[in-house]
């Protein structure tokens, strides 16, 4: 009886020791959450945007878009059926590129701000357990444009697999292109091009 | 980062200039038939050939023009110019509305037109839009669309850029109801300058971030179609998931997802 008790009372202390850890905090980020964090992110870093430079902003975006996007996936679904006929070595310069790419055109579109902020409006889960966050990019004495985001998990974390713009799907219309210039001008082409626009973005 | 093309923008920004036909241009096609041909785009070795002339025509004729008007012209008469043949294009949206049932809809856009006639002075103000009615964008293509009309082949017509098969004959129609289209020549080319100049941003994203231009302008020029047609209410999201898992799995690419790569 006493052991019983004396085990009971260890227990209770661990589990009110355990309640103070970083432990009990450690709640994932929801699908919402990671979206708003995100354009959170986005909208500071347009604020302090001519301050930061195209080299500032590049760097402040790296590591939130890294964590909020599934670059890695992104990158194998734009090329479609064509990354079967692509080696190991390529596959991993195509992710390279596509990463340094993606970062690069959110640092050379997002930078400066003009009174932008995006507002929640719903979100919906999908049929194969994914999730959609509606938003809207209101712009001050202009249209308000819809902003979906496309999220899957990736382990415990939500991570944004596309973004529809006003319709327009980034993730389709990536594919496409990127699906084109492979069959038609190849791998070399496809990453040569990509170089172009990053050095583009970059001296702007 | 807005990828959106604007039909009125990039379709109707030459509508009544000279006359080029698809097949004078044809023959400046190339006749490689290596690559494939898609459903959606089976003539696209024509269409690349149309859509690389439009754009010397764009570069050397209407970008110019466009860029002087917006270097002469104060934002306020640019509005104004604007607000008045966004006016006479509603009733075009209105007379669509109908066609395609939206009763309510039709209702509100028929105010619109009428407030922004008088009230308005002949459409130069959008007092319409400050008391709370809202802009609809509604043509003879999204009409066709509803009634069962199929989209066709994707087109590129010489000078007036990005169509359908269903979309020549809706622009055919959508012009002959438009007022701007009787009043001469002046107030047309006014209005097709104003046209290419509000489609400059979008313009420029297309050459700044695609790395395909032609197929960039393909594909968000028929999505946008489509997200119209459905009024925004049906979006890619259906097929999202079947898209981003038909990848095929590799043993590579061992980036750490998480990290933020390395720079340059």
């Amino acid at each position: 009886m006493l052991l019983l008790l004396r085990t009971k009372m260890i227990l209770i202390w661990i589990l009110y020791w355990l309640s103070f850890t970083p432990l009990a905090f450690a709640q994932e980020e929801t699908a919402k959450q990671v979206v708003e964090n995100f354009q959170n992110e986005l909208i500071a870093v347009m604020k302090q945007g001519k301050e930061l430079g195209f080299k500032g902003r590049y760097e402040k975006l790296n590591p939130v878009i890294s964590k909020s996007h599934d670059l890695i996936k992104i990158a194998r679904v734009v090329v479609g059926k064509e990354s079967v006929k692509l080696s190991e070595e390529q596959q991993q310069k195509l992710v390279d590129t596509f990463s340094h790419l993606s970062i690069a055109a959110y640092a050379y579109n997002f930078k400066e701000y003009a009174g932008e902020s995006f507002k929640f409006d719903s979100e919906k889960e999908t049929k194969q357990g994914g999730t959609v966050i509606y938003t809207s990019l209101l712009v001050p004495n202009d249209k308000e444009v819809k902003f979906e985001y496309m999220l899957k998990k990736k382990g415990d974390n939500w991570k944004i697999i596309n973004i529809i713009a006003n319709g327009v799907s980034d993730l389709a219309l990536k594919r496409s292109e990127y699906t084109s210039i492979l069959e038609r001008d190849g791998f070399e082409a496809l990453i040569a091009k990509m170089n172009e626009k990053i050095d583009n973005y970059s001296k702007q | 980062m807005q990828h959106t093309l604007d039909k009125n923008n990039k379709i109707n920004w030459l509508v009544n200039l000279a006359c080029v036909t698809l097949l004078s241009l044809s023959g400046c096609a190339t006749t490689s038939s290596t690559l494939k041909t898609s459903a959606i785009d089976p003539y696209e070795e024509v269409n690349r050939s149309i859509y690389d002339f439009n754009n010397s025509v764009d570069e050397y004729v209407a970008a110019p023009v466009a860029d002087a008007y917006l270097w002469a012209t104060p934002v306020v008469v640019q509005q104004g110019i604007g607000n008045f043949f966004n006016n006479l294009k509603d009733i075009n949206v209105f007379f669509n509305d109908f066609l395609q049932a939206k009763f309510d809809q039709g209702l509100e856009d028929t105010g619109r037109f009428l407030v922004n006639t008088t009230v308005g002075l002949g459409g130069l103000f959008d007092i319409a839009t400050d008391i709370g009615l809202v802009k609809h964008d509604e043509d003879f293509d999204q009409t066709m669309a509803i009634w069962g009309v199929p989209q066709g082949p994707y087109l590129v017509i010489p000078l007036l850029g990005p169509s359908t098969g269903r979309g020549v004959p809706g622009t055919v129609l959508d012009t002959a109801l438009n007022p701007s289209s009787y009043v001469g020549v002046p107030v047309r080319a006014l209005e097709l300058v104003h046209l290419r100049a509000n489609a400059k941003a979008s313009l420029n994203t297309i050459k700044e971030s695609a790395l395909d231009p032609y197929v960039f302008t393909r594909d968000a020029f028929l999505q946008r179609r489509n997200y119209l047609i459905n009024d925004g209410k049906q979006t890619a999201e259906e097929n999202w998931e079947e898209d981003s898992d038909t990848h095929h799995p590799t043993n590579s690419a061992t980036s750490s997802p998480d990290k933020p790569i390395k720079n340059k």
